[in-house]
């Protein structure tokens, strides 16, 4: 019984693999099948406003991509995400896309909407720009602002205006994939033997390309599936992961090497997306200024502004409750966020006794030895301590 | 019986040979990296004139420690440094390794054990290969760097990091004119200023412990010392420390 669900577990997780494994064949998909496609730009977008105008969004993080003709317009020493987006756009990688939606939260993607304007004129921008200074109440209105021009926008581009009606509805959607995501996290936590570190990751990365109830109604079979397999945890030391996003695959595939699953994260390109969801119509106002609300309240993000500092806490909170022994910072070559960061959360920890083990990594980056001794030694430190 | 620990290298393969009391029967070293992985332990024991018969215990470590056939565990290097230091300097609570492709900095607690570590990421400058690109600019071996700066009276600062900039700036001194033993002066004080660098990143608790082949550079040692502001102990066969941790792993896991 238990190897007849889990392999149903591994088939419907593949599914979803196959999808994060090969974004172009999902955005060819989509296109055949009529659909038109926006690019969202890391890390937040409303892609609820995207969905009512009926269009699918898709996530635009990078790839791996060498930079060759996005040399011209983004340095060395720019963060690897933004030069492959760039470089996917200079060399059609996007075309087909109907447009993008530009963000402003950090350096390099500030300059992104104006080098975007140049690089790719063919497949227009559409900027988007969240307040820093979200906790002001101002953020909140300029933020419901900022979805009505996007919607006026995308409006336009989809052919069909976004109502208020067709913005509830979307939120709905995003509501039953973001509880989905959130069981899938704890799922996948108690099963890494059926679902390893890189299972986890594609598994919850194919959210970027797929429609999103489709990718809900599999990734619920899934967690259905999982719920009957057994507690796999035995042995094995839970971690929770941080930083801008974990990859590449070759990293990932490194953690069960040494015994390690993902406990829990506290990734901008995973959890963050959906750990916290757009209020119900209790809270009052507009569907699109619910959506701000979503905005406003995501905390403990190294590219949200947050005056109180705390992702430390937050990563002890994730340790305690999920029963981690360690964390793992994923640290984005050239992010200078995540590196300013690093400093406050890595003292946090110390303090708190959590081993805490910090390594670079970049999309594209050719192997992963370096990274090999890092984790075994970390597993060795764990095991030896 | 006795227990090997081989150390494979980027740019030398060690081995050392205890007995069940972890005293040091044998050593062996070749200036050879992953390139000898594949019948290490057969030209070990030959060398050494030990019999198969007598390891009880392999551990592999290094970064060919995956290629060793016939190891019984492998263990990363910065576990069998750490253990091989504390060995070698009973007190060690901080190690620097400068390895021949990368550097490494481990804090240990008073137990010996790792509490933190770090190691270069973004190049290879502080390694034992800019050590030996340098040195090839200079047109003398890595042995003759530390009487090279021995001799100079002042150094010349070398500014680039990078490896590549920085053979293209000891070029550009030599073209214009600076003495051999001064640029010899600044290559070590840039090296250490890396290492410094690096290891600030992790608790500098003396005794600090160099290992690794660099170590041998009395020059190199003193200048991360004076970078540190710590005394560095380096002890006798430094580049074995790896082996011998790696050694003493296998009579500690049998």
């Amino acid at each position: 019984m238990t190897d007849t669900v889990q392999q149903e577990a591994k088939r419907l997780a593949q599914l979803l693999i196959d999808v994060a494994a090969d974004p172009k064949a999902a955005l060819r998909a989509h296109l055949a099948g009529g659909r038109k496609v926006v690019g969202c730009f890391p890390v937040l977008t409303p892609d609820e406003v995207v969905h009512a105008a009926g269009m699918v969004p898709f996530g635009l993080w990078g790839g791996r991509k060498n930079a060759v003709e996005s040399t011209k317009y983004l340095q060395a020493f720019c963060c690897s995400v933004m030069k492959a987006n760039v470089e996917n756009g200079m060399t059609g990688v996007y075309d087909g896309l109907t447009a993008v939606i530009t963000t402003a939260y950090c350096d390099t993607l500030k300059c992104i909407e104006e080098v975007w304007k140049v690089a790719v004129p063919a497949l227009p921008s559409i900027p988007f720009v969240c307040p820093q200074n979200r906790k002001d109440p101002a953020a909140l209105d300029f933020l419901e602002s900022a979805f009505a021009r996007l919607a006026e926008a995308l409006g336009a581009f989809g052919g069909r205006p976004v109502t208020e009606e067709a913005l509830e509805k979307s939120i709905a959607v995003f509501g039953a994939y973001r509880a989905e995501a959130r069981r899938f996290s704890l799922a996948a936590a108690q099963h890494p033997w059926t679902i390893p570190a890189a299972a986890r990751h594609g598994v919850l990365k194919a959210a970027y390309f797929m429609r999103k109830e489709d990718y809900t109604e599999i990734l619920a079979a899934l967690n259905d599936a999982l719920g009957q397999i057994p507690d796999e945890r035995e042995g094995k030391t839970g971690v929770v992961l941080t930083g801008l996003m974990a990859e590449p695959n070759a990293f990932l595939e490194l953690l069960p090497d040494y015994g390690f699953y993902v406990a829990a994260d506290d990734l901008v390109h995973e959890s963050l997306q959906f750990r916290a969801d757009v209020p119900g119509p209790e809270a009052g106002g507009s569907a699109a200024r619910r959506l701000a609300m979503r905005f406003v309240g995501v905390d403990g993000c190294s590219l949200l502004y947050d005056d109180e500092k705390r992702r430390g806490k937050r990563l002890i909170e994730l340790c305690e409750a999920h029963g981690a022994r360690a964390v793992i910072a994923c640290m984005m070559k050239f992010c200078d966020p995540e590196e300013f960061d690093f400093p406050l959360y890595s003292k946090e920890l110390a303090a708190a006794g959590i081993p805490l083990l910090p390594v670079e990594v970049e999309q594209n980056m050719a192997g992963a030895e370096g990274l090999r001794t890092r984790v075994q030694t970390f597993s060795e430190m764990l095991r030896f301590g | 019986m006795k227990y090997l620990g081989v150390d494979i290298g980027s740019s030398a393969s060690k081995a050392v040979i205890v007995d069940n009391e972890g005293v040091v029967v044998a050593r062996w070293l070749k200036h050879t990296g992953v390139g000898v992985a594949t019948d290490v332990i057969e030209t070990v024991l030959a060398e050494t004139g030990t019999e198969a018969s007598e390891i009880a215990c392999t551990v592999a470590t290094g970064y060919g420690r995956k290629l060793v056939p016939g190891a019984d565990e492998e263990i990363a290097e910065l576990s069998c440094h750490a253990k091989g230091a504390r060995a070698l300097v009973p007190k060690t609570r901080t190690i620097i390794d400068i390895g021949g492709q990368d550097a490494k900095a481990i804090s240990l607690d008073g137990y010996g054990r790792i509490q933190s570590f770090a190691m270069n990421d973004k190049c290879a400058a502080g390694t034992g290969r800019f050590l030996e690109v340098m040195a090839h600019v200079l047109g003398v071996g890595t042995d003759a760097l530390p009487d090279l700066a021995a001799a100079s009276g002042t150094d010349i600062r070398i500014s680039n990091t990078c490896t590549v900039f920085a053979e293209s700036e000891v070029i550009s001194q030599l073209a214009g004119g600076g003495s051999k033993a001064d640029i010899a002066k600044g290559i070590h004080a840039s090296v250490a200023e890396r290492i410094a660098g690096l290891a600030k990143r992790v608790d500098i608790v003396p005794v600090v412990c160099m290992t690794g082949g660099s170590a041998n550079n009395s020059a190199l040692a003193a200048c991360i010392g004076k970078e540190l502001g710590a005394e560095i102990v380096v002890p006798e066969w430094p580049q074995m420390a790896g082996a011998l941790g790696a050694a003493l792993y296998a009579r500690a896991i049998l």
